[in-house]
């Protein structure tokens, strides 16, 4: 008797339990007025982007988190900024030229003040590249980047030249780098630079004021701000909410109007929202499988040819990233300059494959190590259907999951990641230069194995000149080579997903993660 | 009693160095602090070698632990290779949200456990038993994180009742805290069923009982005080890596407390606050170990520590 009372408890349990977690899975799908009513009220100069992680440090030369950008592109600004499609155009510099081959003249732009009143000017721009270029500068990631400044020197109030140790076809693209933002010099100098970490003032549209770590950031706007109209929102609150099904939850019930960072597998259900629209951006991001070309039997070429031919590339990005992510051709995206346009991505063509392991020796059931890192679960699975199709030509792969860390800094530049790894890669300069440098380069930190003199000299060559139309002609020549060489099998270039509601006009999501909001506004 | 105490600090000091030791050579094993640093920069050798000194990383790593140590012994913990600013305020700004969360967590679950616990120990092998027990073994199986989504889609994206995230005012605790509980009062209720049910089984209630002391009467002041050691045990030993954070939940909520900071730095090979933070938390171990086994002579007053006469 007591039994039956029992089962009879337990299958009821049961049933509560599936009915609770059906009305909650099946949420926006059948509650109709979950998808289509608007959950925000009550923010109507006020816009929240949630945001996946926290730089904790505000100060540009000590970071290279895209977590930064996300924020400080609204708080700091350039030389010159890159829009939203990527294209540089002048900020705190209104012109620039080369008066000879290592001098570039700045005008700057007159009238403008950083947020707390204090001027903008030559002084200021010094400032920035002393510090930059300084002691201060040797404790931060940034400073390698600009060393082929020597020093900046003051003209007049509203004019500077920058006195260089060589020529650098990418100087002007990194002058839109992080570090290069230019910083206030008063400021700084009675703060210090941890209270500057905590308490940022820049020239941006955006003022910080206040910053709890790792919770939430507030930016009002600049009174000072120089381009009239801008910014058209009142107040900016940046929530960090680093878990991607609470980002999301938190975009449903409108305590965030703009959600980054949204998941391939979350697409479908933003974009059930009728309050809401999916935005995409590809990004110069790319993920690729590198080879550690000394290793057996990858260090034939035709091995590696013939896994890049074994791979579906099309199939994953289709199937796995749900359609969200590009074909590529070489370790570059589109987006950047020294892309080769006539270079397509390696076919699917297993039979081809086959043949060329059979030609370079290969014996069927051969296996190989393959890294990758475990924080990253989407690539988990393109890397087990990468397995499958080796698989099919007669490899046998073994992926190693390590932590993300432990991959990019010991395991990878030691050589001790397998046959091949892992690795995302996005060239912050948007110029093929970067890439390649730091990839193929001899000695380089990320590249402890390939070595190829003809790479070298066109690696040298291009650095030697800041003519881009040479430049762009090295690079097709250098892309071409690393195309047949396949250092690595390019997977796909990323697109980055945003949740954008639709009370928010006037948003273009960042190919590049600085999030700009100066031209968005809010329905009333 | 005295004698006790300071014999038991002394123990702790072993532990501190040992603990000290595992960190340092594990963080130094598995990664690099300057590589992650560099991103996707141009990371020349002459920037390394600049970044690694003004890190303190140049020195040889006897020299490296040796300040370590000091750092301990003199607690100066160093300054965060990535906001400069110095570990011991770092963490103990987020110690805060960390304490407030384990105390909710702990009440929720003592809230539930308890009762749970007792009915299901009295009324051994009815239906209340076998549905408490049920709750436990749910408690014991969910996986916190799954658990704290599904809340969040329950409470906050169904009914719109409680923020999804967020530390910000009184009802941001709630699912959180809820979460929490609900995982702890699992194990909590089990301990508390068995260890009651081995104390009504003492000669001693049977006595109560027959001296015609009402029934709850006697579970409550007979029965639960005595069965009260193992789950102060379990909740002392809980509680001590309740303080470490509750890294999972404190990622699903976005609550800003030590586990998130310590996972941060971790990622980051941020050594000087993974270091500081494993440090810090031994000793609230330490400590909390201590007060545990200092407070069992109150909940019966027969158990003495060891030094002192009896």
């Amino acid at each position: 008797m007591k039994k039956r009372f029992a089962m009879l408890l337990m299958v009821a349990l049961l049933v509560v339990v599936t009915a609770l977690s059906g009305c909650s899975s099946s949420k926006g799908s059948s509650s109709s007025s979950g998808v289509s009513k608007n959950p925000v009220s009550g923010r109507s100069n006020e816009l929240v982007v949630g945001v996946d992680g926290d730089p904790h440090s505000w100060d540009p030369i000590a970071t290279f988190l895209l977590a930064w950008s996300n924020v400080a592109n609204s708080v700091f600004e350039g030389l010159v900024n890159r829009d939203n499609n990527l294209k540089i155009h002048p900020a705190l510099a209104t012109s620039w030229k080369y008066i000879n081959k290592n001098t570039l003249q700045f005008k700057l732009r007159k009238g403008v003040k950083f947020q707390d009143g204090e001027p903008f000017n030559a002084a200021a721009v010094k400032f920035t590249f002393d510090r930059l270029l300084g002691p201060e500068g040797k404790k931060g990631p940034q400073q390698a980047n600009y060393t082929s400044i020597d020093h900046v020197q003051i003209i007049d109030n509203n004019t500077v030249n920058f006195i260089l140790k060589q020529p650098d076809p990418v100087l002007i693209t990194k002058l839109a780098g992080y570090g290069a933002v230019i910083v206030p010099p008063k400021y700084i100098k009675q703060h210090g630079a941890q209270y500057f970490a905590n308490h940022p003032i820049g020239t941006g549209p955006y003022k910080m004021t206040s910053y709890k770590k790792d919770n939430q950031v507030v930016l009002e706007k600049n009174k000072y701000y120089w381009k009239s109209g801008e910014p058209k929102i009142g107040k900016v609150v940046f929530r960090i909410i680093p878990d991607p099904s609470t980002r999301l939850a938190d975009f449903q019930t409108g305590a965030i109007d703009i959600m980054k960072t949204v998941q391939v597998s979350q697409a479908a259900t933003v974009k059930k929202l009728k309050y809401a629209t999916l935005m995409q951006a590809s990004t110069p991001t790319v993920y690729s499988l590198r080879f550690n070309v000394k290793k057996s039997p990858v260090n034939h070429v035709k091995v590696r040819q013939a896994i890049n031919y074994a791979i579906d590339k099309k199939a994953i990005i289709d199937k796995v990233l749900n359609g969200y992510g590009k074909e590529i051709s070489t370790y570059q995206s589109t987006l950047s300059f020294g892309n080769n346009p006539n270079l397509k991505p390696y076919p699917y063509d297993p039979a081809k494959a086959k043949k060329l392991l059979a030609s370079a020796g290969v014996k069927n059931g051969t296996s190989l190590d393959m890294f990758i890192s475990g924080s990253d679960a989407t690539f988990k699975e393109v890397a087990q259907t990468v397995s499958a199709y080796l698989q099919q030509v007669g490899l046998k792969v073994n992926i190693h999951t390590v932590d993300g860390s432990t991959l990019t800094s010991k395991l990878t530049p030691t050589g001790k990641a397998g046959q091949f790894y892992q690795m995302g890669w996005g060239g912050w300069t948007l110029d093929f230069d970067n890439t390649a440098y730091l990839l193929y380069s001899k000695g380089q930190f990320w590249n402890p194995d390939f070595y190829d003199p003809q790479v070298e000299k066109l690696l040298a060559a291009e650095r030697s000149t800041v003519d881009q139309t040479k430049r762009q002609k090295i690079f097709m020549q250098l892309t071409q080579k690393l195309y047949n060489d396949v250092p690595e099998v390019n997977l796909f270039q990323t697109v980055a997903l945003y949740a954008v509601n639709n009370r928010v006009v006037g948003f273009a999501p960042p190919h590049d993660d600085r999030i700009n909001l100066a031209q968005s506004s809010l329905k009333k | 009693m005295l004698l006790y105490v300071l014999k038991r600090l002394l123990h702790s000091i072993y532990v501190i160095l040992a603990i000290s030791l595992i960190v340092f050579i594990a963080l130094r094993l598995t990664g690099d602090p300057v590589a992650v640093m560099f991103g996707a920069g141009e990371p020349t050798k002459s920037a390394i070698e600049h970044l690694r000194a003004s890190l303190g990383l140049d020195k040889p790593l006897i020299m490296q632990y040796l300040i370590f140590l000091k750092g301990i012994f003199t607690l100066n913990l160093g300054t965060s290779f990535r906001t400069g600013q110095p570990v011991s305020g770092m963490i103990f700004s987020r110690m805060g949200a960390t304490v407030v969360l384990a105390f909710a967590g702990v009440i929720v679950a003592l809230i539930i456990a308890i009762p749970v616990g007792i009915i299901s120990a009295v009324k051994r092998g009815t239906a209340w038993d076998f549905l408490g027990r049920i709750f436990s073994l749910l408690g014991l199986s969910f996986p916190n994180f799954w658990l704290g989504i599904m809340l969040i889609m329950f409470f906050a994206v169904y009914l719109d009742w409680l923020p999804a995230s967020g530390y910000d005012g009184p009802v941001s605790i709630i699912l959180p805290s809820l979460t929490l509980g609900l995982i702890l009062a699992g194990v909590l209720a089990r301990l508390v069923r068995s260890s009651m049910l081995e104390v009504l089984n003492k000669q001693y209630i049977t006595v109560a009982k027959s001296k015609g002391t009402s029934e709850w009467l006697v579970v409550l002041r007979h029965g639960f005080r005595n069965a009260l050691i193992p789950v102060v045990t379990f909740l002392g030993i809980q509680f001590g890596s309740l303080l470490g954070g509750t890294v999972i939940i404190e990622q699903v909520f976005a609550w800003p407390g030590v586990g998130q900071l310590i996972i941060n730095a971790i990622s980051e090979r941020d050594y000087p606050v993974v270091q500081g933070g494993v440090i810090i938390l031994a000793l609230l171990m330490v400590f909390v170990n201590l007060l545990v086994d200092l407070s069992y002579q109150f909940i019966d007053p027969r158990i003495k520590v060891e030094g002192r006469k009896a």
